[in-house]
């Protein structure tokens, strides 16, 4: 058994490309959701010239395969950089793959901020400004903690399907666990095998993330419960 | 569109009982407010003198509560002007004006010398509540916690509640939120408090203990304007009551004139109806 899963599956290699595979999302989970916020707050804004551009990002990222999107900065970079005559768009394949992911999943991460920005009660921020807070503070201070504590489990749902989609690299020749596992598989002629290999990998590892996000839902209730709704009276 | 006559100014008025100085320290000139085409308030007059409590009374709509978000600017209008302690703190824009960054410092700076307690309260539920009460003080003041603490410690002490101060707000009642939300607002010190209906999410019960506090802070001569709906509260604790009606002042005075002697048709109809 033990001889098998080391000799004939190289479990070595594989948890070293499963490294790859975690370092991509690690790396471009957190610049997605950073660069989704940004996305959000410019398409909740009054202002078009930052509403539009965002929401034209957001629908041409969502809207089109991720593969090509890979492809696209792939192949136009070098091309830009000479254009531009610079080196810093030299970038080895890594990080065009976490580029790439970050860029594709900062769309859906701003959607999903947004509905979170939009789900915290609007007195919120009436309540922060009233105070004497200003515009910032009220959405830093008051707003946002409130809507990433709604926001958790969607983005641990898109934590694990970025887990899944870095494979997509592949096609840049970035070495993450999906590429070694079939070509090792290729090699050996245990294709089916490696593959099954590799997919029980990427279960342990969302399973990982699944965890990570049930203890940050815990530890985000400790304190706060949510804002009572109290019944309101007609209009007035 | 009726041009009901009403008095200049409150100071003209006969039955006008400011309690402490009369400096004014809120003046409201012909204030005009639309929400698109609906006219919500039809240039409203009002002063409202150092340590005095004021309660604006009116119908659902009559708005009262517009009023008072227009005083702290959550809310802009077209025409008038907001002054505090004799500064021009806001004056009426245009619908659609995007207000500049010095109006909204402005608004901001204002808005530190007026205290705001919500209909539906407000607390900040990710903080406990002690982090609400010191929430102003050290964001907006910058003071060190230790010293945010103290008036923290202070405030909730004055509504009863300090023994509450680890807690998570919605584990409180109600009535008890309500008091947080209180020792909130007056942990800025503010020269003004204004309270928006903010009892009318609260059972009998909830309601007494809060207007207790609220009581109390009248007398201390705390300034105040109060939107309510209680009638025998505006009785006990208002020196002077607002009556309003289709976004105008048609009545106001002393708690005597207006709640005894009912000047105008409207007024006699509405305590009527909430008797």
């Amino acid at each position: 058994m033990w001889d098998y899963l080391i000799h004939t599956l190289s479990l070595p290699a594989l948890i070293r490309a499963s490294g790859v595979t975690l370092l991509l999302t690690a790396i471009a989970m957190p610049v997605a959701t950073i660069g989704g916020l940004a996305l959000a707050g410019m398409r909740l804004s009054r202002r078009g010239w930052l509403k539009w551009p965002a929401a034209i990002y957001i629908e041409m990222m969502r809207g089109t395969p991720l593969v090509v999107q890979i492809f696209v900065v792939y192949f136009s970079l070098p091309r830009l950089g000479e254009w531009l005559n610079t080196d810093l768009l030299t970038w080895d394949n890594f990080t065009v793959g976490v580029f790439c992911l970050a860029a594709n999943y900062a769309a859906y991460e701003a959607e999903v901020l947004r509905a979170g920005l939009q789900a915290v009660d609007k007195g919120q921020r009436e309540a922060a400004l009233a105070l004497g807070m200003s515009e910032s503070q009220s959405q830093f201070v008051v707003v946002l903690p409130q809507a990433f504590r709604i926001v958790v489990p969607p983005l641990i749902n898109d934590l694990i399907a970025m887990l899944k989609d870095s494979c997509l690299v592949y096609v840049i020749g970035v070495k993450e666990l999906l590429t070694v596992a079939e070509s090792i598989g290729r090699a050996k002629f245990i294709a089916p095998q490696m593959l099954v290999a590799a997919a029980a990998i990427y279960l342990v590892l969302s399973l990982a993330c699944y965890a990570l996000g049930r203890h940050l839902e815990q530890r985000l209730k400790v304190r706060g419960a949510p804002e009572l709704h109290l019944e309101q009276p007609h209009g007035h | 569109m009726d041009t009901e006559p009403h008095p200049a100014s409150a100071e003209a008025s006969a039955h006008h009982a400011p309690r402490a100085d009369s400096t004014a320290i809120i003046e409201i000139d012909d204030l005009h407010k639309r929400y698109g085409t609906k006219p919500v308030l039809n240039g409203i007059n009002l002063r409202v003198a150092r340590g005095e409590a004021v309660v604006i009374l009116g119908e659902n709509g009559s708005g009262k509560s517009t009023l008072l978000r227009c005083i702290n600017m959550l809310e802009s209008y077209e025409r008038g002007r907001v002054r505090l302690r004799g500064e021009v703190v806001s004056e009426g824009r245009p619908i659609g004006h995007h207000p500049s960054r010095a109006e909204k410092a402005a608004a901001r700076q204002l808005r530190q010398h007026l205290g705001m307690v919500f209909q539906r309260i407000h607390l900040f539920p990710h903080m406990t509540v002690l982090q609400n009460v010191m929430c102003g003080p050290v964001r907006v003041q910058g003071r060190p916690k230790s010293q945010a603490a103290n008036i923290a410690r202070e405030m909730l002490d004055k509504v009863g509640l300090w023994e509450k101060h680890p807690c998570d707000p919605g584990t409180l009642s109600g009535g008890q939120q309500q008091r947080v939300a209180i020792a909130r607002a007056l942990a800025m010190n503010p020269d003004v408090l204004l309270f928006d209906e903010c009892t009318s999410a609260l059972d009998p019960l909830m309601t007494r203990e809060v207007l207790r506090v609220i009581r109390q802070l009248a007398a201390e001569g705390r300034t105040m304007l109060v939107v309510t709906h209680d009638i025998a509260f505006a009785r006990e604790t208002a020196d002077r009551i607002v009556f309003m009606e289709d976004g105008r002042i048609t009545a106001e005075g002393t708690a005597d004139y207006i709640l005894n002697q009912r000047p105008t048709d409207g007024l006699q109809r509405f305590l009527k109806l909430q008797s």
